[in-house]
């Protein structure tokens, strides 16, 4: 009943016109940013960070959180109807949606995916609403060892697992890691890695390394490689789903939203796992002329579980940056940002320093969800729009924006230098498949990482025992040294099983 | 060392480079980066002070760590890069080669931003940065009409157009300071 209470209170403050135009104006923005290529909501959000100097803080993050899931609805669109996925999260819905699409039944894939992502991000929303206060009042008890654990799974998921190549994701992540040592040290207030220049002393802000990594990287990167590749668009045709459609799509729903919830809630990052989870459940499951549309006329099912896995996942992990202060993608690290320019440390004392805050955040969850439903069923045909604006203007035009992000931060023009340099970064880092996650994950949760490090050994009295000497502590170390082994014992021995059958059949 | 728990489409063994210099040395030289960030870490962290006070660690023990990851990462991608290329890597999407007409341009609108912004203003400023960007990615693209006057003019008209809304919702709607070339903030 008391959270009942705080949520009808987050209702009210949500719900004032002002703070409903902001979030309108975030779904319509981050379902634009969505659609869009070249520019995703970690970016989005970034380059409007500036705007936390002047706009007042619940109105500012139900804004950042409209462009967050906007995003996710516009990203699936544009992996339907191009034929190359725009992120990682809609690249399985791409898999059978851009089938479907090439077969004449775009509308009932963009149908599936937009309805999908209401149910699973209206369901996670509720997963929130119930599970996110018990989280904060178990993550109180927390202490140094248990938070900086906490931490180092993240930066194991991120890097080290969820990556192709572990080795790229540790370069990626400790690159991160080094650019949040720039500047004073918060404990010592010693000076690192400063170069004599004062510009450097406060450090290097998110916003610079999110719009250089992304948005100036992705434009000099269109310029230098893909000036000549044409994007083919498929045909729209009427949204629309059939009554078999539903049938079909309902459970698979349903389906992605239980395989993608938990994702969300645990502190590891990515929706890569949760929706190829639920893309392989739905193949399996799938019987007769449906699974035989796997692959090749597109199947209804392998957008829909996706998709609402991926919307599941995307809002669940709200639990981890809210109790926690753990972000474990890009734009969930960019929001913590946000939540820095305003003094407020994201964590389980949130709900009871900022309760007004948080409750009205997850308010403006449930309208803009239903905001997005709108805005992406009868209106999909003004988005797809967007996608005939042509790229040299587009391209160029992004850069404006990333002048307004880096430059609006500091008035310094030292950063636009700076934000070249990260932008070459991000080229090399494009064309050698490093990830990108790792480095503004690493760079934002590193400082916070370190200073909970040294403070449990502190705890400690110098030992660094203390990560074993605390329960909660060393079930930590355990999970994380799972994460890490396991996989690998498991592809070893599956290769041994494969060489011996090989052995037998010769 | 590369083991991926999701089968996304697997790519093979791919070996890209830059297209201009052969994969595996393009591989090795980013692994090399690698290694020489990793020493510059290393050199910079001797400058940083070690005093651990109370806890075990001082504020030189990140930075140390940093440095010596690195290191291990830079070897083995090296090692890598020499045994048959990256592991896990999917192809880089576009060209094989680098288009160094558009890259200049777009790096020299950009710069010429940082340099100038101070001084001509944001609005003049970005209008010279989408401009000479925009040219930049119309000649990668292979447009025609991209040097003529006319496309030159209604280049720098959207650069302007685009710009200009730009500077007033911010400077004026929420307050952010963006230089101008006046003090009217209008320009």
């Amino acid at each position: 009943m008391e959270i009942f209470d705080a949520l009808m209170a987050g209702f009210v403050t949500a719900a004032t016109p002002a703070n409903l135009l902001w979030a309108l104006v975030g779904c319509a923005l981050g379902t634009a940013v969505g659609v869009l290529p070249g520019i995703g909501p970690a970016v989005a959000v970034a380059m409007l960070l500036p705007i936390t100097a002047k706009v007042e803080v619940t109105a500012s993050m139900i804004f950042f959180a409209g462009i967050y899931y906007g995003a996710m609805y516009g990203g699936s669109t544009t992996s339907i109807l191009l034929n190359t996925p725009g992120e990682t999260a809609s690249m399985v819905t791409a898999m059978e949606g851009n089938k479907m699409a090439k077969s004449g039944r775009a509308g009932a894939a963009l149908a599936t995916s937009a309805i999908g992502s209401f149910l699973a991000g209206t369901i996670a929303t509720v997963v929130v609403t119930l599970f996110a206060p018990y989280v904060a009042d178990f993550a109180v008890r927390l202490g140094p060892p248990e938070y900086f654990m906490l931490m180092v799974l993240a930066f194991t998921t991120v890097s080290a697992v969820l990556g192709k190549s572990t080795v790229r994701g540790m370069t990626a992540l400790f690159v991160g890691l080094g650019l949040g040592c720039i500047g004073m040290d918060q404990i010592s207030g010693a000076a690192r890695y400063t170069l004599g220049k004062p510009e450097l002393l406060d450090g290097i802000d998110i916003v610079l390394v999110a719009v250089g990594l992304f948005a100036v990287a992705e434009v000099l990167y269109a310029a230098m490689y893909e000036g000549r590749t044409v994007d083919t668009q498929n045909k729209m045709g009427r949204v629309h789903m059939t009554k078999l459609d539903w049938k079909r799509s309902i459970p698979a729903w349903l389906r992605g939203t239980a395989i993608g919830t938990p994702f969300g809630c645990i502190p590891a990052g990515g929706t890569e796992i949760p929706t190829f989870l639920s893309y392989a459940a739905e193949k399996k499951l799938a019987k007769g002329d449906n699974q035989a549309e796997f692959g090749t006329k597109g199947a209804i099912e392998g957008v829909a579980g996706p998709e609402a896995a991926n919307n599941a996942t995307v809002t669940a992990a709200l639990i981890p940056l809210l109790t926690l202060g753990i972000p474990t993608s890009n734009t969930t690290a960019v929001l913590l940002g946000a939540f820095q320019n305003y003094g407020i440390n994201p964590g389980p004392q949130l709900f009871t320093t900022s309760a007004t805050l948080v409750w009205a955040l997850i308010a403006s969850l449930y309208i803009g969800n239903l905001m997005l439903l709108v805005l992406n069923l009868p209106m999909v045909g003004l988005w797809v729009k967007l996608l005939k604006v042509p790229k040299p203007q587009l391209y160029a035009g992004i850069l404006i924006f990333a002048t307004v992000g880096a430059y609006g931060m500091r008035q310094s023009a030292f950063d636009l230098f700076l934000l070249y340099a990260i932008g070459m970064l991000g080229v090399l880092m494009r064309r050698f498949d490093f990830p990108t996650a790792p480095v503004v994950v690493g760079m934002i949760l590193g400082p916070l990482a370190e200073a909970q490090m040294r403070n449990a050994i502190s705890i400690g009295e110098g030992s660094w025992l203390v990560f074993l000497q605390r329960p909660m502590s060393v079930t930590l170390v355990v999970i994380v040294l799972t994460v890490l082994i396991l996989p690998r014992v498991m592809k070893t021995l599956s290769r041994r099983k494969m060489a011996r059958l090989q052995q037998l059949d010769a | 060392m590369s083991e991926p728990i999701v089968s996304l489409p697997e790519p093979g063994l791919h070996a890209p480079g830059t297209g201009t210099v052969p994969a595996a040395r393009a591989q090795a030289l980013v692994g090399a980066g690698v290694l020489v960030t990793a020493g510059a870490l290393a050199v910079g962290a001797l400058q940083i002070p070690g005093d651990a006070g109370y806890g075990g660690v001082g504020p030189n023990f990140l930075p140390w760590l940093v440095a010596a990851v690195l290191a291990v990462c830079g070897g083995f991608l090296i090692w890598e890069a020499l045994s048959g290329g990256f592991r896990s890597m999917d192809d880089p999407s576009g060209d094989t080669r680098a288009n160094k007409q558009a890259f200049v341009w777009v790096s020299a609108g950009l710069l010429l931003n940082a340099a100038l912004i101070g001084t001509v203003g944001f609005i003049l400023s970005c209008t010279l940065c989408y401009l000479l960007a925009v040219q930049g990615l119309r000649r990668a693209a292979g447009q025609p009409a991209a040097g003529t006057a006319r496309t030159w003019a209604m280049d720098a008209l959207t650069g302007a157009l685009i710009s200009a809304p730009v500077f007033w919702a911010f400077t004026q709607f929420l307050a952010i300071n963006l230089p101008g070339l006046t003090q009217t903030g209008w320009l």
